[in-house]
């Protein structure tokens, strides 16, 4: 490999994993707060009064 | 409600001004810097090596300050904040050894080798691997707390280890080449090398704490679902 092969695999794989990082927060940063949605539906609806 | 979005805003300028750094430091570290006299084009590895380690010991000086805090006074909120920075720094002590393993291939001529920089290096990534699991493994919350601040605060005291370990031991890895105390940061590096590196350090600055705040605010909505599930209100 030549000098530039190490430094596009460095920059690469560090942009990569950087990239696959923020994809998967944001995926769990979206599942958290759809249950949370979930959560606080369902508490405003069982402190609704019925009638 | 209010303070929220506005949490919200700030987060979105902050990512998008670590965008605009981050594309800036790859065009001056790829194209704009000149070649090292002696290391020629891998040198370029540099821009990313300094600022990724720089940013790991920050973030575990955040775990640090945090965990203290949170065994001095019991707020959630700290240990919430040094657990969003023991993942972020794992992420980014990982890449550091990563790069540096590149980089030593071309100029060392090994991937790895048991030097003692890079054997504390690995340590501490491992410390701080061991943190992320004992606070997934623990199920009673406060105690899993309890020990990830101890242990944050342990890892932390690697970091004076890494730094001394190239004047204390003979080691391949080479001492501070920049910031050295004989001489300005100028005369050790030629002003473009120099530009360089400040951009891809202010860089990783700004998508650091974006990732961080991301991160914490994840810990926050956690602890929130788990008041509401517990005594069902926020």
């Amino acid at each position: 490999m030549g000098p530039w092969g190490f430094v596009f695999l460095a920059y690469g794989i560090v942009w990569a994993v950087v990239l696959v990082y923020l994809l998967f927060l944001k995926h769990r940063l979206s599942q958290v707060a759809t249950e949370l949605e979930r959560q606080r539906t369902s508490e405003d609806a069982a402190s609704r009064p019925r009638g | 409600m209010a303070q929220i979005e506005q949490k919200g805003l700030g987060r979105r300028i902050l990512g998008g001004l670590a965008l605009l750094f981050v594309l800036l430091g790859l065009y001056v570290a790829l194209v704009q810097a000149p070649p090292d006299a002696y290391q020629g084009e891998v040198q370029r590895i540099m821009y990313l090596h300094i600022p990724s380690i720089l940013v790991a010991y920050l973030s575990f000086f955040i775990v640090f300050v945090g965990s203290c805090l949170f065994l001095w006074k019991r707020e959630k909120r700290d240990d919430t904040l040094a657990y969003a920075a023991a993942e972020t720094g794992v992420l980014f002590t990982g890449l550091t050894i990563v790069e540096g393993s590149i980089w030593g291939r071309p100029t060392w001529g090994v991937w790895w080798t048991w030097d003692a920089r890079l054997t504390l290096t690995a340590i501490l990534f491992l410390i701080f691997v061991s943190y992320l699991m004992l606070r997934s493994l623990i199920e009673d919350e406060e105690r899993g707390a309890l020990c990830g601040a101890v242990l944050g605060i342990i890892g932390f005291l690697d970091i004076p280890l890494i730094h001394m370990s190239v004047y204390w031991w003979r080691t391949l890895h080479q001492p501070p080449s920049i910031l050295r105390p004989d001489k300005a940061p100028w005369e050790n590096i030629h002003p473009s090398m120099l530009l360089a590196l400040a951009i891809n350090l202010v860089a990783f600055a700004l998508l650091y704490f974006y990732l961080l705040s991301l991160r914490f605010r994840l810990g926050e909505m956690r602890e929130e679902l788990k008041r509401i599930k517990l005594y069902g209100g926020p």
